[in-house]
């Protein structure tokens, strides 16, 4: 990854290829989410929360796959899902921070020179002929606006399931139909002993913060692992008839 | 008339003190009114000796138990990572000379033995890796000054099994407030002037010179060498035990680091020397360094010249601090009212770091014991006695043990230290034992063992023992002895590569904080 501050007289000629930026996701069975998406995450994906290797902080996360790279919802050429996140979405910008030598450091928008995504024979550009911003570029700029709008949100949201203790290990232990065990660790979710025994007064604060909203979107999705389950399941039956048919 | 015991006085507030009542107090809710009322006092002007500067393991546990953030106490205490010791120069003296006795068991231990796999590997090959090496992937991460888990680990947990190296002045101040602010102890800053008895001999009160009497109905004598209530007033005497363990007196000195980045060591390092030998102790900021001889092998000022050449030209201004160490022990540790943790119950050279271990384990039987009535104490007395009496005898073994496979011939001390009447009948029955089979958990039964049969492994076959395997039965379990070495070398690979510096790991636990789960 090349990270540079986007000029939008240097890079005017540059051209991106948007059907390229799912396959950024291609093997990432952990993809971070905002608040602000949880509610449209929740039909597709299961809500889980795991740490940030860098720092050990927490933050929510769909589960994509059921081992480390693997998304199955990959179909090899696209992200074959009625919800993308905006982390993926926004790909391949960035949000940078500008340390001014005087004053708060304030948002600078980046973009990946390594991207695949930049490539010559792409049919979109960050800026019109006539030098205004493109609307694929307005686009960009408000997916990445919701995502640091929603960071704060987040984070505070966190903070207060650690305060009411509500965040609990998770170890998915399935038994696949080929006789697999499998094991994803490293996963955490809502304690739903712990929620249902919250004081009337903790509920409340919960809901005048709106976090009590993001709680149930996290329990409504934690069903969606049967769909990992099942979309993992059809992929050994689907390899199992590849292999018979091969012998 | 029964007489409930209701409150406790501590007297003194270093490590000893501060631990105890956060022990007892953790256990017996005083903060709740209902629980034991708990007071401490400590005196303005008597320092804190402050020499525990390691810990085992189990002050991971201690301090959760207590309710302390692990974060915090990174925070506040200057401390830092210890996954075990590193001997240099023990056995022949030679600068290559080393072997680590790392916190975690052997690999597949104690269900399987390796060490006789070892033996007989090595016996038989020249170039066979050491006993710890071979057994445990501790020492690899050691050698390369990297932390025993990540900041992804929950507080208290790791990859590997640790302990800790801190500020002993800074911990007990940490102890204090925690204990002050959450858990209800009575902290009075003043100074005892006199220990006032009953009719029946036991501590009636302690006079202060601000605070008028204090009384408990167990008190708890954390005065440090002093031995105010146990020896000065309940005058029990002190059992020396300098006949197996010779040295007497520590030079100790802070050594900066070369700059903040300095990579922090994650063990202690003990490099033995002419006449004793020499801790190093890497903390956030410093160093603490000491040189603990024997004063009657050698002289103040020639022990300073090896202390000074340890530490380099580049600190030859700054000032050591000689301590007087009484190497013994009270010869009970609780009578009548009374109960003694820390220096105030004895002291021992620091080789294995029992200094802090035995107050979290004293305490812990204080709390646990916790007579309800003046009239049940004298049995719990007796069986803290007991118990607190062997535990002695077993780290003195274990001390010991260090010295009498030295082959050290460059001063009396190291030739003294192997004369046989200078060694227990415990030990040297152990080391008949041992010369056919590994130490194992048959040879400790008590439930109150201080060092796991492991540990003697360690210090065994790092020293340079050799075992007479030629009639051990091997091959009934040599495949899962095939396992296990190749088990390590797999996790030696893995976490070498995973794990991070430990300065790197300290510093962004100061930063990001861990995660309680």
């Amino acid at each position: 990854m090349r990270l540079v501050e986007l000029s939008r007289s240097e890079h005017a000629g540059l051209r991106i290829r948007a059907d390229l930026v799912e396959a950024s996701a291609a093997s990432q069975h952990l993809i971070p989410i905002v608040a602000s998406e949880f509610r449209k995450a929740a039909t597709q994906y299961p809500i889980v929360f795991a740490k940030n290797p860098e720092t050990g902080r927490f933050a929510p996360y769909v589960l994509n796959g059921l081992a480390v790279e693997e998304n199955l919802f990959w179909s090899g050429t696209e992200l074959d899902v009625a919800y993308v996140p905006l982390n993926v979405r926004r790909q391949p910008f960035y949000v940078g921070t500008n340390d001014a030598p005087q004053g708060a450091a304030s948002n600078v928008l980046c973009i990946d020179m390594d991207s695949p995504c930049l490539d010559g024979s792409g049919a979109k550009t960050i800026v019109n002929p006539d030098g205004s911003d493109s609307n694929y570029l307005q686009e960009i700029l408000s997916i990445l606006g919701e995502l640091v709008a929603g960071q704060k949100k987040t984070e505070q949201f966190i903070a207060s399931l650690l305060d009411l203790d509500l965040l609990a290990p998770i170890v998915l232990d399935i038994v696949l139909d080929d006789g697999t065990p499998l094991q994803v660790q490293g996963l955490y979710g809502l304690d739903e002993e712990k929620f249902r025994q919250l004081a009337a007064g903790d509920i409340s604060s919960l809901w005048t913060t709106g976090d009590l909203n993001l709680i149930y979107a996290v329990l409504i999705a934690s069903g969606q692992i049967f769909k990992l389950i099942r979309m993992k399941n059809q992929r050994i039956a689907l390899r199992r008839a590849w292999h018979s048919n091969e012998s | 008339m029964v007489s409930p015991v209701r409150s406790i006085c501590i007297v003194g507030g270093g490590t000893a003190g501060w631990l105890t009542a956060g022990i007892i107090a953790a256990r017996h809710r005083a903060e709740s009114g209902r629980g034991l009322q708990i007071t401490l006092v400590e005196s303005e002007t008597i320092g804190i000796v402050g020499v525990g500067e390691g810990t085992w393991p189990t002050m991971r546990s201690t301090l959760k138990k207590i309710g302390i953030s692990e974060s915090d106490f990174f925070r506040q205490c200057n401390a830092s990572f210890k996954q075990g010791a590193k001997f240099s120069r023990w056995v022949t003296g030679e600068e290559s000379d080393f072997y680590y006795h790392p916190l975690m068991l052997p690999e597949g231990f104690p269900s399987l033995d390796l060490a006789p796999f070892w033996t007989k590997y090595s016996d038989e090959h020249g170039d066979a890796p050491s006993f710890s090496a071979a057994v445990c992937f501790q020492e690899a991460i050691c050698e390369l000054g990297l932390a025993p888990k990540m900041i992804t680990s929950p507080e208290y947990a790791g990859v590997a099994n640790y302990a800790y190296h801190l500020d002993a002045g800074k911990f007990a101040g940490f102890v204090r407030d925690h204990c002050v602010k959450n858990l209800g102890i009575r902290h009075i800053v003043d100074e005892v002037t006199q220990v006032v008895k009953n009719d029946r001999g036991d501590i009636d009160h302690v006079e202060t010179s601000k605070s008028g009497p204090l009384h408990g109905d167990l008190f708890i004598d954390a005065s440090g060498f002093r031995s105010l209530l146990l020896g000065e007033t309940m005058g029990v005497p002190f059992v020396d035990r300098s006949n197996v363990l010779f040295i007497d007196r520590a030079l100790a000195v802070q050594v900066p680091y070369g700059d903040q980045h300095s990579d922090i060591v994650p063990h202690t390092l003990s490099t033995a020397q002419k006449n004793g030998w020499i801790w190093d102790i890497g903390l956030q900021s410093r160093r603490g360094v000491g040189y603990v001889f024997s004063s009657n092998h050698t002289t103040t000022d020639a022990a300073l010249a090896e202390l000074r050449a340890y530490v380099g030209d580049a600190h030859r201004d700054l000032q050591p601090r000689e301590i007087k160490i009484a190497c013994g022990h009270r010869q009970t540790f609780w009578k009548g009212n009374c109960v003694a943790v820390g220096l105030a119950g004895g002291f021992l050279e620091p080789l294995e770091a029992s200094a802090l271990v035995l107050i979290e384990l004293s305490a812990d039987m204080i709390s646990t014991m916790m007579p309800a009535t003046r009239e049940t104490m004298d049995i719990v007395a007796r069986r803290f006695n007991q118990t607190t009496q062997y535990r002695w005898d077993r780290i003195i073994d274990f001390l010991k043990l260090h010295y009498i496979l030295s082959q050290r011939t460059d001063s009396k001390f190291w030739i003294d230290n192997r004369d046989r009447t200078s060694i227990p009948e415990s030990l040297k029955e152990q080391m008949e034992l041992w010369r056919y089979r590994a130490p194992g958990d048959q040879d400790f039964t008590s439930n109150n063992e201080m060092f796991p049969a492991a540990s003697y492994q360690y210090v065994l076959f790092g020293m340079g023992f050799r075992m007479d395997v030629s009639a051990s039965p091997l091959e009934r379990n040599s495949g899962s002895a095939q396992r296990a070495f190749t088990q390590n070398d797999a996790l030696k690979v893995k976490w070498t590569k995973t794990l991070p510096k430990n300065r790197d790991l300290i510093n962004k636990i100061k930063e990001f904080g861990l995660q309680k789960i």
